[in-house]
């Protein structure tokens, strides 16, 4: 477990350094960000300029489910999205091969392996929204719903890297995957509003194909204790499952795997 | 001229059938944007009693389903071909042919969208049905509004080009494209139908060009100005259109003096 944290650490700051080579982009990046950012923040403001609660949700809890929104965004792009693309590359290229033969987790490495630092700044930027949203719900916030909170949120990543894991592995059969993922980068925009205001098929979608709808709204709605204990369980319990299921998927893969160039 | 357009077609046609998948996928953000929206600002009508200024459900509905269309319609997404173009240094040949590199894109851009309405044509009925959208639109509405659709598509491809014209001088134009995206975000009409914009948002939306490409079209399609008024903002279009030509043209030309054919 040490030796993994240790990698990861290095992978983080050799990243860190090659995004530091290129300096007039890096600014340039964080510029877009703040960019996206303010505008998103203006849209839900305009929408609340109508109303004081969309669907029971205040604006409080609405600046909590952005927060959250670009935690789990930033996360899926700050390591996962890059690794799982230079994934398929290797498939394509066949230089999985040197990947399989180092003396760590293959998924591991697979998962984890490349991060595109910038996007550390849409985490800390979601931290700081969510933050602010919850001072301002300060009242309702209870030990055991920050505790939900955080569960939720952990359960939320995990839903999505299964499903990325999975979507991913299929490159060991089909080799040119990247427009399945490209489908689940235009649902995940759909995650910056609660799912409970979408119709019935877009809401079964996004809880159950995309779980982008899982992974931001449920920890929005734990931290005000709109989260019951039944709920929670399920939660953990399918998260157990997807992790168990995207595992035993990729191990499959892997073993159907022969090489580009062998 | 008919005649290479006809071969440009053809060989447009054949990419496009190379890549279908990427081709049809592309055609996904048109509607992922204006459903989400639209599911936004039903629930707030909804607390609102069903109604927002002269909006009742029915017509938000109407907006962004005729939105989804008129997106497609009016989307432009040359620069990040152009940009690679200028880097690579293969725009070299392409200035040395007799025809202009605009026509390339003005046949891709045109094709892209023809063939990819098959797709987008059903999604946007299908919103209109299950959202119950409903057009109170007369035949005027229906020739003024495919003017306005067409001087739309026309301004959001100059535009465009205006803005893709800065490789020439910058080699990467992401940051500037996302700059411009973004702007068109707030005022071009997709996070609130322009009339709903509070404040002097929507008065400022009105006076920049974003709003033409997008939110002017649908409304003079759904049938929400009378004819003065439609009439009244399809010129303003028509000079932004010639304003964005204008533009091009100076921007173009001191750009083709300042490339330097990377790779050459």
């Amino acid at each position: 477990m040490r030796r993994y944290l240790r990698l990861l650490a290095l992978f983080a700051r050799t990243e860190l350094q090659f995004a530091l080579e290129y300096r007039v982009n890096l600014l340039l990046e964080i510029g877009q960000m703040l960019i996206v950012v303010v505008t998103s923040v203006g849209a839900v403001l305009i929408l609340y300029a109508y109303t004081q609660a969309m669907n029971g949700w205040t604006l409080e809890q609405m600046i909590v489910l952005l927060g959250v929104y670009y935690i789990v965004q930033g996360v899926e792009e700050l390591v996962l999205q890059p690794s799982f693309e230079r994934f398929m590359e290797h498939v394509r290229e066949g230089t999985l091969d040197f990947i399989l033969l180092k003396p760590i987790s293959s998924q591991f490495m697979v998962s984890f392996r490349h991060f595109q630092t910038v996007q550390t700044l849409q985490v800390l930027v979601g931290v700081a929204i969510t933050v602010y949203g919850v001072a301002r719900l300060a009242a309702v916030v209870t030990p055991a719903t920050a505790l939900a909170f955080a569960v939720t949120l952990v359960c939320g990543f995990v839903l999505i890297y299964a499903l990325l894991l999975v979507l991913s592995t299929f490159a060991f059969w089909f080799v040119r995957v990247d427009n399945l993922l490209a489908i689940f980068w235009a649902f995940i925009d759909a995650g910056r509003f609660p799912i409970d205001i979408y119709p019935g098929w877009l809401r079964v979608t996004m809880s159950t194909v995309v779980p982008v709808g899982i992974a931001v709204t449920v920890p929005a709605k734990a931290i005000v204790g709109l989260v019951d204990a039944p709920t929670l369980a399920a939660v953990v319990a399918a998260t157990v499952i997807a992790w168990v299921v995207s595992r035993a998927f990729w191990k499959i893969g892997v073993r159907s795997y022969t090489g580009a160039s062998a | 001229m008919i005649g290479v357009y006809r071969a440009l077609a053809v060989q447009q046609i054949q990419i496009m059938l190379q890549y279908r998948v990427a081709t049809f996928l592309y055609a996904l953000f048109s509607f992922v944007r204006p459903i989400i929206f639209l599911a936004a600002w039903l629930s707030v009508a909804a607390s609102q009693g069903g109604r927002l200024g002269s909006f009742q459900r029915s017509d938000l509905a109407a907006y962004y389903a005729l939105s989804i269309l008129v997106t497609h319609l009016t989307t432009s997404f040359d620069f990040f071909e152009f940009e690679w173009e200028v880097r690579q240094g293969r725009l070299s040949p392409k200035l040395l042919r007799p025809l202009h590199p605009l026509h390339y894109a003005i046949v891709n851009n045109v094709l892209w969208k023809v063939v990819t309405a098959a797709m987008v044509i059903p999604v946007a009925v299908l919103v209109a049905l299950t959202f119950g959208a409903r057009f109170h639109v007369g035949p005027i509405d229906i020739v003024l509004g495919t003017v306005s659709v067409v001087l739309g598509a026309a301004l959001s491809f100059v535009f465009g080009w205006v803005v893709a014209s800065a490789a020439f001088w910058t080699t990467r134009v992401q940051a500037l494209v996302h700059f411009y995206q973004r702007t068109a975000f707030i005022f071009a009409g997709q996070i609130a139908p322009l009339a709903l914009l509070p404040g002097p948002l929507s008065a400022i939306a009105y006076a920049l060009p974003f709003g033409y490409m997008l939110g002017v079209p649908t409304d003079i399609l759904r049938g929400a100005h009378d004819v003065t008024t439609s009439l009244l903002l399809i010129a303003a279009q028509a000079v932004w259109l010639l304003v964005a030509a204008v533009l091009y043209r100076i921007v173009w030309n001191a750009g083709l003096r300042e490339y330097s054919a990377v790779g050459a």
